[in-house]
């Protein structure tokens, strides 16, 4: 079907406004992260929207190395945040991925565990400041406060309604006749399970632990609310940098911004293909 | 065989149940009991002795008449009426374009899913900066006007909402537009050219084919962004910290606030229950809609 050139038109110049509107707030970071200090802010001059004196000094000052033009340096670097994130959304992902894919088999398979998928949906659908007292007294009671493994854990929990329905519905799309016939060749259920389904599944899984990795790295409020000094993440960390002394660290802080925000992007367009059907429950496939 | 199977399905399903249980069960009872007491955390009691400050629901009658609750309650619902329907229009409008080839579809699409996989966060910053009075939405207005605009968004209460709104539909829309897309793609396209065939111009097309088709996917995609919307706090916290005043303070800034700094955790149990129960009474009520329209 060939269309009119008004529309083509039209449809140009819609996608291309949209892509500006996307696009402005990250490059306007992005350039702010190599910005030098004068440029941080307009002061009564036209603004800078991009560097005339490109510098890295704003990822050198979040790496603790001092900069002459702010007169406080920094009381801790960015290096241990970025392993917390790491860390902790890290493991958070192998703990969603591991009960996750398990449950998912389980109910996939031998239809246990009925009750999971409602309690999971029910899980995502209550906002987390409204269960987070309670799991920050049990924290505190652990001792769990403030350290990555304490924030893996929720972080495993929070993200676990994904991890199952995404794996469910891999599991549930794949034929069963492969196993059927491992099983009539005598393989054990447990051998059919690692031998068999789990190779067959080896990109499905890497796209959902990649998906689960993503909203792990992307929290805000519970590391907020769990996490006090030694294992701050990147974003808590980026929020707290500020000082009476200099005010808005513009600057450094899109530095750290900008590494925050490059491995889901990168990880994103990896798993596009997977991503309508993480994002719905697997209740849509692409 | 048939035990194996159960056996080993119970196996496999229970490090998610525990999970679940761990999350789910016992906050609930200790919030429940929390709720109705008056303890704080700097009471100096711990909280298995919240009995002491017992203060006969009293939390629960406060919830009725706080004012604070139900403006951020009535704020969060005023962001979800605007943005919701804003990011479903016009990722409706983005999906229809995209549903042929052309040039660049592939760089476009990638492009143009960015901002959701933008850390919340960051995103927050992102528009922090740019809705300083001397930052670029500034400067882009002062491009169209040809006089400097000066205007401080983010302390004007009324334009501080606009303004964490803006962020909102900036990186949610991509979402409507990934799943509203996917939707269109999946109508037949056989009927779709029958209905042309027929006589049928797009605008019918559009409403009588395509449109009943895709009845669930926009009911997903609506339900995702509306709970998703009901929770509203990293950006926004980020951008106005609830701010100016409580210009921006939404339901989750709001309990965040008196959790954190007025440390009234037995009021803060009580308002967090009342909503759980609201929300699985509601949530209840739509899965059993949902079952009888499909029946």
């Amino acid at each position: 079907m060939t269309r009119s050139l008004a529309f083509e038109a039209f449809r140009y110049t819609m996608i291309l406004l949209a892509v500006a509107v996307t696009l402005i707030p990250i490059l306007w970071m992005a350039s702010m992260a190599f910005k030098p200090i004068p440029e941080w802010q307009a002061t009564g001059a036209a603004l800078t929207w991009w560097p005339k004196a490109p510098t890295l000094d704003n990822f050198r000052y979040v790496f603790g190395v001092s900069n002459s033009d702010l007169i406080v340096a920094l009381d801790r670097t960015a290096l241990k945040p970025i392993l917390a994130s790491f860390l902790s959304a890290g493991i958070g992902t192998v703990i969603a991925m591991t009960a996750g894919t398990a449950a998912a088999y389980g109910l996939s398979r031998f239809g246990s565990g009925g009750n999971l998928p409602l309690a999971l949906v029910q899980l995502r659908l209550f906002p987390p400041m409204a269960v987070m007292t309670p799991v920050m007294i049990m924290w505190a009671f652990f001792n769990m406060t403030d350290t990555w493994w304490g924030l893996a854990l929720v972080y495993g929990i929070v993200t676990l309604p994904f991890a199952f329905w995404l794996m469910k519905t891999f599991f549930d799309d794949m034929p069963k006749e492969i196993e059927e016939a491992a099983l009539v060749e005598g393989c054990s259920r447990a051998r059919v399970f690692w031998r068999i389904t789990l190779p067959m599944m080896r990109a499905p899984l890497a796209s959902a632990a990649l998906f689960v990795f993503i909203l792990n790295w992307s929290d805000y409020l519970i590391a907020l609310l769990l996490t006090t000094r030694e294992w701050v993440t990147i974003p808590v960390y980026m929020a707290s940098l500020s000082s009476s002394m200099t005010g808005q660290l513009y600057g450094a802080k899109a530095a750290l911004g900008l590494m925050a925000a490059v491995p889901p992007v990168v990880l994103g367009v990896l798993i596009q293909k997977h991503l309508v059907r993480g994002l719905t429950f697997g209740a849509l496939k692409q | 065989m048939k035990d194996e199977s159960a056996r080993l399905g119970f196996r496999l399903t229970l490090p998610a149940q525990v999970l679940v249980l761990f999350i789910s069960v016992f906050p609930l009872l200790m919030q429940a009991y929390i709720s109705l007491t008056d303890w704080s955390p700097l009471s100096g009691q711990s909280w298995p002795q919240a009995w002491q400050f017992w203060n006969s629901f009293a939390n629960y009658s406060d919830l009725l008449g706080d004012g604070r609750l139900w403006a951020a309650l009535g704020r969060t619902a005023f962001v979800m009426a605007v943005c919701v329907p804003i990011e479903f229009m016009l990722g409706l409008g983005l999906a229809t374009l995209f549903m042929d080839d052309f040039k660049g579809k592939r760089v476009f699409y990638s492009i143009l899913i960015m901002p959701m996989m933008v850390v919340p966060a960051v995103a927050g910053y992102m528009f922090f900066m740019l809705f300083q009075s001397g930052g670029p939405v500034n400067d882009i207005l002062a491009m169209f006007t040809g006089s400097p605009v000066t205007i401080a968004w983010l302390s004007d209460p009324n334009l501080a909402l606009v303004a964490v709104m803006v962020a909102d539909i900036w990186q949610w829309t991509p979402l409507m537009f990934l799943i509203l897309l996917a939707g269109l793609v999946g109508v037949p396209e056989d009927q779709v050219r029958a209905a042309t065939l027929l006589g049928a111009n797009p605008l019918q097309r559009f409403t009588s084919i395509v449109l009943p088709r895709m009845k669930t996917i926009i009911g997903i995609a609506l339900a995702i962004r509306v709970i998703e919307c009901f929770k509203i706090f990293d950006t926004l916290f980020i951008m106005t910290g609830g701010g100016p005043g409580v210009a921006t303070e939404t339901i989750s800034v709001y309990i965040y606030k008196i959790a954190t700094q007025d440390l009234i955790w037995g009021y803060v149990a009580a308002i967090a229950l009342a909503i759980l129960i609201v929300l699985s009474v509601v949530c209840v009520w739509a899965l059993k809609r949902m079952a009888r329209v499909r029946a």
